[in-house]
């Protein structure tokens, strides 16, 4: 008895770590091509650590990869992204969980049919409204179709919901006006819904490769993926120690996200993925 | 889950209102909600709704980029689409690659969350480490996995060649092309499903645990007559995400194979963003864009349905 119990828990760990194995070797193998030398990359003989250690690969994808401007190009579009859709976002979502007023039931409806639309479907005619008003290749065509989100609408709402009735009837009668009971009493208590919408929308339009690649010509403008999959196809996919060390700059920012605020993180991802 | 959704929240905000309009009525009415709404809907509308419905017209039109003109010609687009061989020929693929996804990523990740589960210690570094390639960017990894399959000198046919076989073209052989993006695919998102199965373990009482050893159930019994189940909103859940996931499949497709070999895995996405951007046939791209969209909501409208059915139970 208590030997088969030791087999099923040796089984089951053995099982976890050829899926962690698994899991993790895309990334293992990135890292490892990103710095072996060109023969040691194409050698078959397979050793997890290389022989030498040369990290000229990073900053070769950092020049002619043209990655320094596209990571600080990609910053910047998503914090503008971000800070409109915050802006545009967290007013909404206290409206629709506090405020009681005609046509509330219909509007929300109309905010959670935005949700069953994948943004693919709205690329073709979006990219014609920004080639109608002239804003292709500019940095406005990366933000403006993004600046606000119905997904951080519903989620942040969820979350002002659960404010008791009590705590907004004391604001009233400490004379805390509409504006100031969402400033000051909503939005701190929202905060872990807001964190996790933002986490989400950073995910998003970082890794974004579609529509970047559909409204921007200029070098300038590139975000990290289209810059890395503009490098692949300038190499033409044979310098892979150069293109792995690209594509691990590319994934830091969103991985390092991930492990600082782990929680946060996957609550948004699911949340997203709950209802979009 | 929408009405669902709508409903509970009358309910719940039933009494609440009263309190409202016994108290200080007039604050709440008056143009405040308006003022703090009006700029996400207005949003929402202009690049959201608007373009669905633009989407519609569009796929009813014949629009010229350069003239910047739309001449309408009713259901002509829809009908060249059904009688295109391309278009049956992504259809097909789009099928084939959901099916290929989704059969192994919803159960290895329920695999993963049940193997998880099962440890009493650790779980929480587990997670974490299985839940990476969700975090990864999908351009870096296709262009990974491009590499880990590369003809020559790829991981893949190393390893294949300790037995003898090989190597493989697995990206540029039509048969072996659409599977090979798939694996990308499966590796993604059966670390998301284990996140999604494990939230729904964690969900099931202990009650439920302890009357099942009550029962002696045990093992494979124990999850076939318990677990599985009561996981059933968590598999609705994962398989209609896969599946949404699977239609929507653009980056590793574009990074891995741009369609090819021979339109072997061209999915409809990705000849809507051909026909669309390549040859700016924006009419056609749109009647095309229509019926995967119309396949999407319904499936997402099935999986409300189903949803919450479960939870009314």
């Amino acid at each position: 008895m208590i030997g088969q119990l030791r087999l099923g828990f040796w089984v089951r760990v053995m099982t976890t770590a050829v899926a962690i194995s698994v899991a993790l070797f895309p990334f293992l193998w990135m890292l490892r091509t990103s710095v072996a030398s060109v023969e040691e990359q194409r050698s078959l003989a397979i050793s997890p650590l290389p022989a030498s250690f040369d990290f000229g690969n990073y900053s070769a994808a950092l020049q002619e990869g043209n990655l320094i401007s596209a990571m600080l190009n990609g910053f910047i579009v998503c914090a503008a992204i971000l800070a409109f859709q915050l802006i545009t976002v967290v007013p909404a979502a206290f409206a629709f969980s506090v405020l009681r007023f005609r046509g509330r039931s219909v509007l929300f409806l109309t905010v959670l049919s935005a949700l069953l639309i994948p943004v693919q479907m709205t690329a073709v005619p979006n990219f014609l409204m920004m080639n109608q008003i002239g804003l292709i290749d500019t940095r406005w065509a990366l933000i403006l179709p993004f600046a606000t989100s119905a997904f951080g609408v519903f989620l942040i709402r969820q979350q002002m919901s659960t404010v008791p009735t009590a705590l907004v009837d004391a604001a009233r009668t400490d004379g805390l006006t509409t504006t100031q009971t969402l400033l000051r009493v909503h939005t701190p208590l929202a905060m872990p819904a807001i964190a996790a919408f933002s986490l989400f929308s950073f995910y998003v339009h970082w890794n974004d490769y579609l529509w970047p690649l559909l409204v921007t010509r200029s070098e300038s403008l590139r975000t990290p993926p289209l810059a890395l999959a503009i490098f692949q196809q300038v190499e033409l996919g044979f310098e892979f120690g150069k293109l792995c060390a690209g594509a691990a700059i590319v994934t830091m920012p969103v991985l390092i996200a991930f492990l600082l605020a782990q929680r946060r993180f996957v609550e948004g991802m699911a949340g997203g993925e709950i209802v979009g | 889950m929408t009405t669902g959704e709508i409903r509970a929240e009358k309910k719940a905000s039933a009494p609440s209102r009263r309190l409202h309009l016994a108290g200080n009525a007039l604050r709440w009415k008056g143009a405040t909600p308006w003022m703090l709404l009006a700029p996400a809907l207005a949003l929402i509308i202009v690049f959201t709704l608007g373009p669905t419905l633009v989407t519609l017209l569009a796929s009813l039109s014949h629009i010229s980029l350069i003239e910047k003109t739309w001449t309408f010609i009713g259901l002509e687009n829809y009908r060249e689409a059904i009688n295109s061989e391309e278009v049956w020929q992504a259809a097909r693929n789009t099928l084939i690659f959901s099916v290929l996804t989704i059969g192994p990523s919803v159960a290895i990740g329920l695999g993963l969350a049940l193997l998880v589960d099962s440890f009493s210690r650790g779980r929480a570094v587990l997670r974490t480490l299985l839940f990476l390639p969700m975090t990864a960017n999908l351009v870096a990894m296709s262009i990974v996995f491009s590499w880990i399959f590369a003809y020559r000198g790829g991981f893949a046919n190393s390893l294949l060649a300790v037995f003898g076989v090989g190597p493989l073209n697995f990206l540029a052989d039509a048969s072996t092309a659409l599977p090979t993006v798939a694996a990308l695919e499966v590796w993604r998102a059966s670390s998301f499903n284990m996140v999604i199965y494990l939230a729904g373990l964690t969900t099931i009482p202990l009650v439920v645990h302890e009357a099942a050893a009550v029962d002696g159930l045990r093992g494979w019994a124990k999850f076939r007559r318990v677990l599985w189940p009561l996981l059933g909103p968590s598999t609705v859940f994962v398989t209609v995400i896969t599946v949404i996931g699977a239609f929507q499949v653009f980056d590793s497709i574009s990074i891995m194979t741009d369609g090819g070999p021979l339109g072997a895995t061209e999915t409809v996405l990705y000849l809507v963003y051909r026909l669309g951007f390549r040859i700016f046939r924006f009419g056609y791209a749109s009647a095309l864009a229509f019926l995967l969209l119309a396949v999407t909501v319904l499936l997402g409208l099935a999986r409300a349905r189903v949803l919450a059915r479960t939870e009314l139970r």
